[in-house]
């Protein structure tokens, strides 16, 4: 379990995490932006789902 | 991490989900929908009266509370509540007169501008108080009510749990690879994992801020039994006359608290209040500060302000479990981000019973698995 290695598992979910956590404080902070910038963050989560599940959907050419 | 502390977290993961996954699947459809309580009250014609003119003038206090009593000239005001939203939307509790609690009384809601009377319906009458009776406590009262809240720590130890397993799980596999064409087990642990970890801090907040709205009672229990009834105690002189009216009150509460709106009023004998004092409850008014709660205790036959006071860490905890459970804070975006990150629990929910329902079953294949792909004890 070296470093290196277990840095690369962590690096896109920590990625992630702080960007939630970011958008979950945004819009409690002030509106206007901080909705924006709350709404913009919360949704990369989302998307990387989305897009993992779309990707490698059963039956779609590898990309 | 040693081998043997690995497989301890793993059951730390594997049973504080099962406990909890039967009560999590109520609480994601229920609250799926419940985010959107507004939407559906306005639609299913549910929601309360909160009409009025621009430029229309409040009701004072004291007419409110004489519309409600006039119902019900038995009981006496105990209460006021404010919403923090919309301002005409006035809750009175009317109790016997010999009550300090919530029990034997009832709630009125009274438009705060027309002072038109609406019947709180019984939660089982309308679809949003259904659901959030079911999200709550399953319709078992408190005892429920605690129940879901331990239900709610469990989840928060498996998102803790199910972080510290991801990581040894994951070494020699690329962050989202999704293998469906290598069997149920392997396709629902690689959902798992991926929808786990892409929306670990939400499930994290909103499984800790619930749990800590569920155990709502016993933190505002505390906060009025040690600092609150301290403050009281402090002021311990009976009723001799008569009371000044409840807007003189609320005026001298909200000038202790310049630039404050009224949260709460108690009257006295009420838990919440002194012998002789009510309690004045303010809070600010951005989406921030209208979870900072301050108190000040306001002499019923003066008229005066003789303490005033801020509230405890705990208590400005809970309130702001409020929106950080809800998702009400940023407009109907968030909702629906709300609503998507539920279903995406709701999601690793299943998947990961799927994985459990599938583990290997002999020590033998779990062996095989274990060396070959590292996949036997993962659920």
């Amino acid at each position: 379990m070296s470093g290196a290695g277990m840095s690369g598992v962590w690096r896109i979910p920590a990625a992630l995490a702080v960007l939630s956590i970011f958008g979950l404080a945004a819009a409690i902070l002030g509106d206007g932006v901080w909705d924006w910038l709350c709404w913009a963050t919360l949704s990369v989560p989302l998307a990387v789902c989305a897009v993992k599940l779309w990707r490698q959907w059963p039956g779609r050419p590898a990309v | 991490m040693t081998p043997a502390s690995l497989r301890g977290w793993r059951l730390v993961h594997r049973w504080t989900s099962l406990i909890c996954s039967a009560n999590l699947l109520i609480l994601c459809v229920t609250g799926l929908i419940l985010v959107f309580h507004h939407e559906i009250q306005h639609l299913m014609g549910e929601e309360l009266d909160s009409s009025y003119t621009e430029g229309q003038a409040r009701l004072p206090l004291q007419s409110l509370v004489d519309i409600a009593q006039k119902a019900d000239p038995a009981l006496v005001p105990k209460m006021l509540s404010f919403d923090a939203e919309d301002k005409a939307v006035n809750y009175i509790y009317l109790g016997k007169p010999e009550e300090s609690g919530f029990d034997l009384g009832r709630w009125v809601v009274l438009n705060g501008f027309t002072g038109a009377n609406q019947m709180l319906k019984q939660p089982e009458e309308t679809l949003v108080g259904f659901l959030l009776k079911l999200h709550v406590d399953l319709f078992t009262g408190f005892a429920g009510q605690m129940f879901v809240g331990v239900m709610g720590l469990l989840f928060v130890v498996s998102t803790v749990s199910g972080l510290v397993v991801y990581g040894p799980f994951m070494k020699k596999l690329a962050f989202g690879i999704l293998r469906f064409g290598r069997g149920t087990r392997i396709g629902n642990i690689d959902l798992h994992n991926l929808f786990g970890v892409a929306t670990l801090v939400w499930a994290f907040v909103v499984g800790l801020t619930g749990a800590i709205l569920s155990f709502s009672p016993l933190i505002t229990g505390y906060w009025q039994k040690t600092e609150l009834a301290a403050m009281t105690a402090r002021h311990p002189e009976p009723m001799t006359g008569s009371m000044v009216s409840i807007d003189r009150v609320a005026a001298a509460g909200l000038a202790a608290f310049p630039g404050k709106d009224l949260a709460f009023i108690a009257y006295p004998g009420n838990e919440y209040a002194g012998s002789r004092h009510f309690s004045v409850i303010v809070r600010g008014h951005t989406e921030l500060t209208q979870r900072l709660l301050s108190v000040a205790l306001v002499d019923a036959e003066t008229g005066v302000v003789a303490e005033a006071a801020g509230t405890p860490w705990y208590m400005t905890v809970l309130m702001l479990s409020g929106p950080f459970h809800f998702g009400d804070y940023g407009g109907l975006p968030l909702q629906i981000i709300w609503a998507l990150f539920t279903i995406v629990t709701g999601a690793v929910t299943v998947t990961g019973f799927v994985v459990w329902l599938k583990r290997p079953r002999s020590r033998s294949a779990a062996d095989r698995n274990a060396s070959g792909a590292k996949l036997g004890s993962k659920a």
